[in-house]
């Protein structure tokens, strides 16, 4: 894939960094208690956990949607705290994110919310056009692309909202239950988009808790259970991906 | 791809930016009428007192008939005459005729034998020469004949004066007025604008587009509604101002003389829309701006 961004400027230790973060939605109750977390470079991360115990909420607060109540925390070796607004969408820029709702917007086609985030960095239209098309065949919605998110069908929106996640070809890619509205086949070859960017060098969270996609995988597991987060051991041994091809 | 750069929102078919149009239409209509009323007393300011300055009208009152006291007053024209004539500050002088004098008070005494009779002023037309005072040539006159008055149309030009500055004002604080509305109306209708488009703003925001870059969007699209608007009043305005200017020309040129307007108020009424538009610009973009501190 003809991937051929200049913008990722290189940067010192962990792609992301967390030291003991809270997150409570009302003050009160709890969502996270002290996580800490460290996402090397070129890192590949399942996150696991049951329906409400908080993926998506680590995850809004990766990519600065929310701020953590307590604790500290770092992107691309940059402390977050006290970072100016120009500051958060500069590395907003630099990860992409699969949203659990996917978040398209209606008014716009397949093709114009693929390339939304390129067309915000400014890159040039001729680059857009060829990446974003490149992109859409890949994920098999070349007949869709000018079709808008209302006339498309989940698994098809799931598609165009990974294609936004990773056509910017960010350093940190974090994806929210991203293959559950389509079968395993597309489900297979979406996650296999995930794990070339990752040998590129990207760092990959897939929040999930389709148990059979992650143990079809060697990456470890971040397990959330109760506002805790464990690192658990993969559920494939390493060795056996080399049979799968 | 839009004309001002690129638009992720939905703004185009916005019915609150549609909105600024029309009243920005109506506004800078009713501001260039403003300008116009302006401009054209300021005109005809200039206008009389180019036609007035350095002219002087004597007038030798009519005594009372009495028995025994002569009437003075072709003794006096002559007197005055005499010195005028050779007055070195004086360009021309001349008597107005009797006949003209009577045309003059027809409207307030009418016509007839009962005109002809009265004891009427003697009037003296005086045009000085450029740049000199009216006091040598008024002292000689006094000297000549002392129950002359000399008129040189000062009073009446300042009182003309105060009027045309009395419009200028209106129009000024007219033209703030409108300037208000304009700048509250983009902002009430980016306010809308911003309710309305929230979730979208929020996932701009999520894929790296930063405040400027959202603002800019609302503020092109104001300055272009505006600008468009701004046309349209010009548009409106410039028919309307050939039927002022039709129904002025069968006035009486004496009541309103035909006086151009000058460059700078043309200008000015082309600046309008562009006015307009920067002005809708900058109150889209610090609406804007303050609105999204808030948001993700
Ligand atoms: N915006 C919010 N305001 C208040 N509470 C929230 C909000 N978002 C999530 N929560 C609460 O936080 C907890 C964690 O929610 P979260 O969406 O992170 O779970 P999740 O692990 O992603 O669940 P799922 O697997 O169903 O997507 C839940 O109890 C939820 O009710
Ligand atoms: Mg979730």
């Amino acid at each position: 894939m003809a991937f051929n961004r200049k913008k990722n400027k290189p940067f010192e230790g962990d792609t992301v960094a967390l030291d003991t973060v809270d997150l409570s939605y009302d003050g009160a109750t709890p969502v996270l208690s002290a996580v800490n977390l460290a996402l090397p470079q070129s890192s590949f991360h399942f996150l696991t956990g049951a329906s409400g115990a908080g993926k998506s909420s680590l995850l809004s607060l990766l990519y600065l949607a929310k701020r953590p109540t307590a604790g500290s925390l770092k992107l691309f070796g940059e402390d977050v705290t006290g970072a100016s607004r120009n500051k958060l969408a500069g590395l907003r820029r630099r990860l992409g994110v699969v949203f659990q709702d996917y978040r398209l917007l209606d008014h716009l086609s397949a093709f114009d919310n693929v390339a939304l985030p390129l067309r915000i960095a400014r890159v040039p239209e001729a680059v857009v056009t060829q990446d974003v098309t490149e992109l859409l065949k890949w994920v098999g919605l070349a007949e869709q692309m000018d079709a808008h998110p209302p006339t498309l069908s989940g698994g098809q929106k799931q598609r165009v909202a990974i294609a936004r996640a990773v056509v910017n070809r960010p350093k940190l890619i974090l994806a929210d239950e991203p293959t559950g509205n389509v079968d395993d086949t597309i489900a297979v070859r979406l996650m296999a988009l995930f794990v070339e960017l990752h040998k590129l060098g990207s760092s990959v969270v897939v929040a999930t808790h389709n148990e059979s996609l992650v143990s079809r995988f060697p990456f470890p597991r971040l397990h959330l259970d109760g506002g805790r987060l464990t690192l658990l051991p993969p559920l494939k041994p390493a060795a056996s991906i080399l049979g799968e091809g | 791809m839009a004309l001002f750069g690129r638009t992720d929102l939905p703004i185009q078919k916005n019915a609150a930016s549609r909105f600024i149009q029309w009243l920005v239409m109506v506004l800078v209509f009713m501001a260039a009428i403003a300008a116009t009323v302006n401009a054209y007393t300021g005109s005809l300011l200039a206008h009389w007192n180019r036609s007035v300055t350095g002219t002087l009208t004597v007038q030798v009152p009519a005594p009372m008939e009495k028995p025994g006291k002569p009437n003075d007053v072709p003794k006096d024209v002559a007197a005055v005459l005499g010195v005028l004539k050779i007055h070195p500050d004086v360009l021309r002088v001349e008597a107005v005729p009797r006949a003209k004098v009577v045309a003059l008070l027809e409207p307030w005494l009418g016509s007839g034998e009962a005109v002809s009779d009265l004891p009427l002023p003697a009037l003296v037309d005086v045009a000085l020469k450029p740049g000199t005072d009216t006091r040598g040539v008024t002292d000689a006159i006094m000297k000549a004949a002392p129950t002359a008055l000399v008129d040189d149309h000062r009073v009446w030009l300042n009182r003309v004066g105060n009027l045309a500055e009395g419009v200028g004002m209106i129009a000024l604080a007219l033209m703030g007025i409108i300037a208000a509305a304009l700048g509250l109306t983009v902002i009430f209708a980016t306010r809308a604008s911003l309710a309305e488009f929230r979730d979208v703003i929020e996932v701009l925001h999520l894929v790296g587009a930063r405040d400027d870059d959202i603002a800019g969007q609302f503020a092109r699209r104001a300055l272009g509604q505006a600008t468009a608007g701004g046309l349209l009043g010009l548009a409106l305005y410039a028919p309307t101002l050939g039927v002022i200017a039709l129904l002025a020309r069968r006035v009486d040129t004496s009541v309103l003389p035909n006086v151009g307007l000058p460059i700078a108020h043309w200008a000015l009424l082309a600046s309008l829309p562009i006015v307009a538009g920067v002005l809708a610009m900058g109150a889209a973009h610090v609406t804007v701006r303050r609105a999204l501190r808030t948001m993700v």
